[in-house]
């Protein structure tokens, strides 16, 4: 459950204030599946990384699962990201030198707890996502489709109650795209929260519910009674090469 | 343990960059080598000069005919040292338990039968077998009597027995020196090969000092005079007044150059000291700076690697990396380094050091000391250099560092 009362967001001080969000309130209930749209500088980046617990609000409450954010310290910070929540970015951003299954277990290094199996959780995060037969790949190796998938798998492994993507198809083909779109419609089924972060409408319009915003504040909160469906766009288009990704 | 795990993210960047890792590293296997080398070598002219000060007396002094150069054996064409000096020295100085004059001729002649060899000529008094410790194994020593007689007797060193009589008995047998028959009447005690100067200490002979200055060398002149005092601690206020009494014995006045010299532990440490000092300071001075260089190459490629690899830091940040996680993962690699470093700059120290013993004549001596002033430095560079570029890696801001 995610619960944003009144946040504000302002950068530099005295006279010269720039304010970033205005005034946002909104709840997310768990397993919805909600796009936060805007054009860029609406602020839209700055509300993810608060809602990712990578900033904090200059006013207002952040609560996750009840707990307000804006209470925490940074190492509490660092645990509740941990725990809680999984980032997708639009570069991918992998460890370069390092295999996908190396990649994918990176949050548990991070973790109170290593798990004794945790190769095998990022083995499986990976199935998840399709990349069994890549476990041993390095990012140079892969394709950009392939290595957001890998990404994916990373988010995944902490299971944690919100994934986070921003812009997560900016840097993909249309069809790598899709198929990370209908990656995130198959977790949202399985009852995950997702938050993706996006200026593309059509992007959008798969999730349950678009919160638009302009100027930031809240332009508009809208429930879409037919997403699209990502799976059923990827049938549509020619098939791929084998392995594309 | 977390704090395991954050630290072999360290190990796997420095195993994944690994040309990086090796420049990181030169320094402190540079500075490590010469630390190595430099004790080593340190540690060896102390044990030479404690063998060699053993050698020569711990409480002993040597005045020798010559001035100039500060050890090695008298100066032959100096003849101004007489017997009367030595005399004067045992009257007038207090505190003197031996002292006893020496008459020198290196490499005289010695014939048995068929057999010819040069050996060094001592001229003693009695108690030269008290003043070097050295007393016959076979036989007698030279007496009283021999010196007041002027007798033709003489003692051998074993070397000279094993070269002139074989395995026959010496005792008794006369023998020919620089065509002066002199009868054996006693074998020294083995003292074996010295030092480093690798003189055969055994290849001597000994005569009484009168029957070496009249009957052999035909002078009135001694080699030396050698002093063993009753308290090392006054050692170097006797020298002096041996020097004040010599200078007037022999009318000297500075700034003319004495014709005398006094040897004592103390100059022959100095001596030994001398011949490694100068590489010491040298490796001494690359030691330093490649430790400093080094030091500081590591943190301004740890600098360059916390800027190239923000995005990594933002990203780990982002998964739930704390400060602290960062912070140590950045001072695991410079640690790691500088210990790696040392570790290799220890084993090349060693083969150098080895090298060294092998090819030169220079006193080496390994330990463990090196090692664990090594293992010392590497921590101290690696905190040092490390703590710089972990903290700027820590204080990152995750948004600023993903953007």
């Amino acid at each position: 459950m995610i619960e944003l009362e009144g946040i504000e967001k302002t950068y530099g001080s005295g006279e010269v204030v720039t304010r970033v969000l205005q005034d946002i309130s909104f709840e997310i209930q768990p397993g919805q599946y909600v796009a936060i749209m805007g054009a860029s500088g609406t602020g839209k980046s700055t509300l993810m990384n608060i809602l990712g617990c990578l900033d904090k609000p200059t006013d207002g409450h952040y609560r996750l699962d009840g707990t307000d954010m804006v209470e925490l310290d940074d190492e509490e910070l660092s645990h509740l990201r941990n725990h809680k929540i999984g980032f997708v970015f639009q570069q991918f951003h992998l460890l370069q030198r390092t295999t996908a299954l190396k990649n994918a277990l990176l949050p548990l290094i991070y973790a109170d707890h290593y798990p004794e199996d945790a190769e095998e959780l990022a083995e499986e995060a990976l199935a998840m996502v399709g990349l069994s037969d890549r476990i041993d790949y390095r990012p140079s190796q892969l394709s950009g489709g392939q290595q957001q998938r890998v990404a994916i798998a990373r988010a995944l492994i902490n299971n944690p109650a919100i994934l986070l993507a921003d812009e997560p198809t900016g840097n993909l083909d249309s069809r790598s795209g899709t198929e990370v779109m209908a990656i995130f419609q198959r977790l949202h089924r399985d009852g995950r929260t997702i938050i993706i972060v996006t200026h593309d409408r059509e992007l959008a319009e798969h999730a349950q519910r678009v919160i638009v915003l302009e100027d930031g504040q809240i332009a508009e909160d809208r429930r879409i009674s037919q997403p699209r469906d990502a799976q059923a766009e990827l049938a549509a288009l020619a098939p791929a090469e084998e392995n594309d990704g | 343990m977390k704090i395991l795990r954050t630290a072999n993210e360290g190990f796997e960047s420095l195993a994944a960059n690994k040309l990086r890792t090796c420049f990181m590293m030169a320094g402190t296997v540079v500075g490590i080598a010469a630390l190595t080398v430099i004790m080593a070598i340190g540690k060896g002219t102390e044990s030479q000069v404690m063998r060699r000060v053993e050698n020569f007396g711990p409480r002993a002094m040597m005045l020798v005919a010559g001035g100039g150069r500060t050890i090695g054996p008298p100066d032959a064409s100096v003849t101004t040292l007489t017997l009367p000096d030595a005399r004067a020295i045992r009257d007038e100085i207090p505190g003197l338990e031996i002292v006893t004059p020496q008459a020198w001729q290196m490499g005289a002649g010695l014939r048995y039968g068929g057999n010819q060899i040069k050996a060094t000529m001592w001229g003693i008094e009695p108690e030269w077998h008290d003043a070097w410790n050295w007393y016959t194994a076979e036989g007698d020593g030279i007496t009283d009597e021999d010196v007041a007689t002027m007798a033709r007797v003489c003692v051998i060193g074993s070397s000279v027995k094993r070269d002139l009589f074989g395995d026959a008995d010496p005792i008794g047998e006369s023998l020919y020196i620089n065509k002066v028959a002199v009868e054996v009447k006693g074998v020294l005690q083995r003292r074996g090969v010295a030092g480093a100067s690798g003189g055969d200490f055994d290849n001597r002979i000994l005569l009484p000092i009168t029957t070496a200055m009249r009957r052999v060398m035909n002078v009135d002149h001694i080699g030396g005079v050698r002093i063993i005092t009753s308290d090392a601690g006054r050692m170097a206020e006797q020298a002096e007044q041996i020097t004040r009494l010599m200078r007037i014995r022999h009318r000297i006045t500075p700034p003319a150059e004495d014709d005398f010299r006094i040897n004592s532990p103390l100059a022959i440490a100095e001596v030994v000291r001398g011949t490694s000092g100068t590489l010491t300071m040298l490796l001494t001075g690359l030691a330093g700076l490649s430790l400093l260089v080094g030091g500081v190459v590591l943190m301004n490629i740890l600098l360059i690697s916390v800027a190239e690899r923000t995005a990594e830091i933002g990203l780990r940040r982002a998964v739930g990396a704390t400060r602290r996680d960062i912070f140590h993962q950045f001072l695991t690699e410079s640690l790691s380094v500088t210990f790696l470093g040392m570790i290799l700059g220890s084993a090349l120290g060693w083969g150098v050091s080895l090298a060294i013993r092998r090819l030169t004549t220079m006193p080496v001596v390994l330990s463990w000391e090196p090692l664990a002033l090594a293992i010392g430095f590497a921590l101290l560079i690696g905190t040092f250099f490390g703590v710089q570029p972990a903290r700027r890696a820590a204080r990152l801001d995750p948004v600023e560092a993903l953007r």
